[in-house]
């Protein structure tokens, strides 16, 4: 059982302790180097991509300049990836939002019409007073041409 | 006539009685406020960690 294990490392051969090191054989600290130099470049990658993402981002500056906003935003995101987005709270909060912005859009427009009925109505009122006038000086102007007339008679 | 002044006189009691406890909790608020914007501005990546996070945990439990 030692004997089949000691020639192996992680399950890769050890070729250096085999005594079978040439010249393209690679030795164990050589691979363990080889391997600390990959993830040292991956990790300088990784945050360099980071730094580069931050930059690109803003994210820093989007907090300061707007603190509430970016943690709703991150909230947002949250619930999305907790799978909320497709739940019956979504629905009855989107119905609500919807509701209240169609009443809050409504409003002036509302305004304008009961503005343009009022405004309408205290024309007709004045019109009705004014032709009121007009028509009882009508009326009297005709009796009195009646009234001549049957006087001439 | 007398009504209307003993009323007056109460809604000015009451006014009086009510300012600074509104002033207070104005404060309060205002002070409240101004610490979360500083903690938010000093730990932003803490805080938007903590945001998403909580907003993924309601997220789970909203999709139940």
């Amino acid at each position: 059982m030692e004997s089949s294990e000691s020639g192996t490392l992680n399950g890769q051969r050890t070729e250096g302790n085999s005594g079978r090191a040439g010249g393209g054989a690679i030795s164990v600290g050589q691979r363990v180097d080889r391997v600390s130099d990959t993830a040292q470049e991956a990790w300088s990658r990784t945050r360099e991509t980071v730094s580069e993402i931050k930059e690109r981002l803003d994210i820093d500056g989007r907090v300061r300049r707007n603190p509430y906003g970016t943690m709703a935003a991150a909230l947002g995101i949250g619930y999305v990836l907790g799978g909320g987005f497709f739940s019956p709270l979504t629905a009855r909060l989107f119905r609500l939002g919807l509701r209240l912005g169609i009443r809050l859009a409504a409003i002036p427009f509302l305004e304008n019409e009961i503005r343009g009925f009022a405004e309408a109505a205290v024309a007709g009122s004045d019109g009705q007073e004014g032709d009121g006038e007009v028509a009882s000086s009508g009326e009297g102007k005709r009796s009195q041409q009646k009234g001549t007339k049957g006087g001439k008679r | 006539m007398e009504m209307t002044e003993q009323f007056e006189k109460t809604a000015r009691e009451l006014e009086d009685r009510i300012r600074p406890q509104i002033e207070e909790a104005k404060k309060k608020v205002s002070d409240l406020n101004e610490r979360a914007v500083g903690y938010i501005k000093e730990n932003p990546g803490k805080c938007l960690l903590g945001a998403i996070a909580a907003g993924y945990i309601i997220g789970r439990i909203a999709s139940r």
